[in-house]
Order: C-alpha cells, then structure tokens, then sequence
C-alpha cells in the first residue's frame, strides 16, 4: 500500500517535471487531459457491462435490460415524438416578424445537432443547441422560448431528428473551456440535496439497478437523444428538464433551463459520450 | 455551529416564555432573517435544499397569523437545512474527486 502511494507520488511528480521541463504553461494539452477521463468513463461501463455494445448506450437504459428494450422497440415503432418533430419543423422555418427564420440562423438546414454543444472560446462559455435556437430569435427581434418543455424542446426535436447519425466529438481546447469541464466534473460526481447523492451515484454505481418503478441508466449515453418524450411528462422536454427533475428528486434546488450549470455538466456529460451518434429525440417512460 | 446550536437550544427553551423577558415578535423575525441569510449563501453556492425557501415563506405566513411557535419551529428547519447545505458545499468541494468510481 504505502509503495504503491510513493510509486505513484513519483511517476506524479516525473509526469509533473517533464511537462514543466518540456512545455510552458500555456501550452497544456487539455483535450489530452480530457481523453484519459472518457477512456476511463467508458472503461468503467465496459467492465460493469461487458455484454453491452458501446453503440447501444446511446439507448439508454434500454440497453441493460431486455425486457425493457423489447417494450420500448414497440413504443419506438410509432413514435410519441412524431408531431413534435412535425412542430419543431414548421417553427424552424416561420419566419419571425423581421422576415427572417430560425432557418436564417443555422446552416446545413439546421442538421447541425453534433456541432453542439460547444465551448465558444469568444464569450467564455458553453453554448448548447437550445440556447443557440434562444439566441436566434433574440437577435432577431422574437422572445426567447421558455425553459424545459413546449416549443423549445419541439425545435431542438426537429434539429436533432434530422442530424440522426452525427457523431459526438466535443473538443476541449483551453483553459477556460477545461474549467467548464471540470465544473461540470464537480457538478457529476459532487453530493447535494437532501439524500446526499451524486448522478455518479445512481447513473454510474446503481445504473442497471432498480430503484421503485425503475431501473436506473448508465451516464455514458445520457446526453445522445435528448430531447425526450417521456411518458411521465405527457410530453416532449429538452435534457435540462431531466436534469430538474434528477435534482428536485434528490431534495436539490434545481436550475433554470440554460443556466451555467446545466451547460456545463451537459458539456461534461456530452464529451464523456465522445465517440457515440446523436439519434434524438427519443422515446422513455 | 456552536453559535447555531446556541441559538436554537435558546429558542427552544422560551416559546413561552418569551413574551415576558422581550416583545414577543423580535425573536421570530429574526430567526427567520436568519434562515434567510444561510439560504442565500448555500444557494450562492449552488447547493441550496429543495424546501428550504419553502419552509421560509411558510414560516413568514405563520408569523403572519400569529402562530409564532409554528413559526420558530419553520424557521429553524429552514436554517438548520441550509447550515447543513452549506456544510455540504465544503465538504463536495473538497472531496468530490474522491468520489469518482474506479
Ligand atoms: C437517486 C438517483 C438519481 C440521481 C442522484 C440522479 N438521477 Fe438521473 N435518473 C434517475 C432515474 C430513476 C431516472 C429514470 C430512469 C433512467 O435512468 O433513465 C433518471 C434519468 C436520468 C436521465 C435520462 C436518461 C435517458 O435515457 O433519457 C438523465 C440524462 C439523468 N437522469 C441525468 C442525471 C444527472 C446529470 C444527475 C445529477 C445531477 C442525476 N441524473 C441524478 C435517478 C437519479
């Protein structure tokens, strides 16, 4: 025990002399720093689940348990989403009193779900999709959509139905974009609330388990096919309206939809999915 | 704490009491600016309770209608929450790497 501390205090304090001797400050490598935690991330879910393919953890908790996935490929075969993506499709392209769209603001037809989210190195913070669809319409003169569900969650709906396939690959590639991360890091395995628990607790330690009603999802996938009908909400709701509730479950105050928080643990998860597709939106009890 | 714990084991021992020794209303509000006080900081540090601003506000009512023993008692649930959120701040903030599953 006390070897393995003082071998590892010395290949620690070797790593920390090369990079001091090799590179100046400014230059750490911080995508490098960020690749070892996501082959770790995924190391942990490929040993608890060693039967799972990595493609299928963009499925969600349907990729643990059969039964579950045999119910939902049938709730999958008419899609609940359908008309919200229907919806999402006519608000992406009427045009707002200035004459100009949604579609005026993204290119590519608005297929650009996996350009998202990402760290804008300008203004020093995470922009995600439903905030870029809220900043359109703001520069353009409209009110932001609120938060959570409703027209927002339709839009992003349609945008990421139609980038069905788009690869996750977010970057980190500064120091102020490594401090989103790591917030976000903190914000994921960090206890709060009442209960005292972390998201890693349940959706890394617990995933596959049963807790009341529900088997709890692994993390790696979590951000791939949002946003969510959801049978509980009756309707479409963006990602950070999962993550109200995962708070409000845990007696946490949650946060508002796009507030700092949620981007940067949405940026934190998203990266550690680095390597599945995005196939959103998605059906879930 | 120890000044918390004080206070509460004070307010404790005088509902009764209470409105003999001081004007009745002054120990009410103040446990409940109290209370207030501690919510801001635990949410400013982003670890503020679910309940906490609702015990509050249901201690202001209580206040309100003269139910002052209900009041104290909203209010010092909602302080002893928020003591134990900012508790828990400083602890996740230092040991939340510990917590990372190998
Ligand atoms: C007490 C356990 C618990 C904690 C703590 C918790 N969750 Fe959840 N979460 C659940 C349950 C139960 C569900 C619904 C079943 C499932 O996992 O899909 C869920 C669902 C989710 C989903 C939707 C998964 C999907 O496939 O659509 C996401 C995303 C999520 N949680 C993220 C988080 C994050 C981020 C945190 C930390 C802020 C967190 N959860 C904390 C229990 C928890």
């Amino acid at each position: 025990m006390k070897k393995t501390i003082q071998r590892r205090l010395l290949t620690g304090a070797l790593v920390l002399m090369t990079a001091l001797v090799t590179k100046p400050a400014h230059a750490v490598n911080y995508q490098a720093l960020v690749d070892a935690d996501v082959k770790k991330f995924q190391g942990y879910f490929r040993k608890e689940f060693p039967d799972v393919k990595f493609e299928d953890y963009g499925d969600g908790v349907y990729a643990l348990d059969e039964d579950a996935r045999k119910q939902w490929k049938e709730m999958e075969e008419f899609p609940p989403y359908e008309l919200d993506v229907e919806a999402g499709k006519a608000l992406f392209n009427k045009p707002f009193a200035n004459g100009k769209s949604l579609a005026s603001c993204f290119p590519n037809g608005g297929a650009v779900r996996g350009n998202y989210p990402y760290f804008d190195e300008k203004r020093k913070q995470v922009v995600t999709l439903e905030m870029a669809i809220n900043e359109c319409r703001v520069a353009n003169g409209e009110k932001p959509y609120p938060g959570f569900k409703g027209d927002l969650a339709k839009v992003s709906a349609y945008m990421a139905y139609i980038s069905r396939g788009q690869k996750i690959d977010v970057k980190v590639k500064s120091a102020a974009a490594y401090k989103a991360y790591m917030k976000g890091k903190a914000f994921f395995y960090g206890k709060r609330g009442q209960l005292n628990m972390s998201c890693s607790g349940c959706h890394m330690e617990y995933a596959g388990r049963h807790l009341r009603a529900e088997i709890m999802s692994p993390a790696l996938g979590h951000t791939t096919h949002f946003p969510v009908f959801r049978s509980k909400w009756g309707e479409i709701g963006t990602l950070h309206k999962r993550y109200e509730g995962c708070n409000d479950n845990i007696g946490a105050k949650p946060f508002e939809e796009q507030s700092e928080e949620y981007r940067d643990l949405e940026f934190f998860q998203t990266i550690m999915s680095n390597g599945l597709k995005f196939n959103g939106p998605a059906a879930r009890k | 704490m120890k000044k918390v714990l004080l206070l509460l084991s004070m307010v404790a021992l005088m509902p009764s009491g209470a409105g003999v020794l001081a004007a009745p209303a002054a120990a009410a509000p103040g446990l409940i600016e109290q209370a207030e006080a501690a919510r801001k900081e635990a949410d400013a540090l982003g670890f503020e309770w679910r309940d906490t601003s609702k015990l509050i506000k249901s201690a202001k009512e209580a206040l309100d209608k003269g139910q002052k023993e209900e009041s104290d008692k909203l209010a010092s649930l909602a302080l002893l929450q928020s003591k134990a959120a900012i508790a828990q701040a400083k602890s996740t903030a230092k040991n939340w790497k510990m917590m990372i599953p190998k």
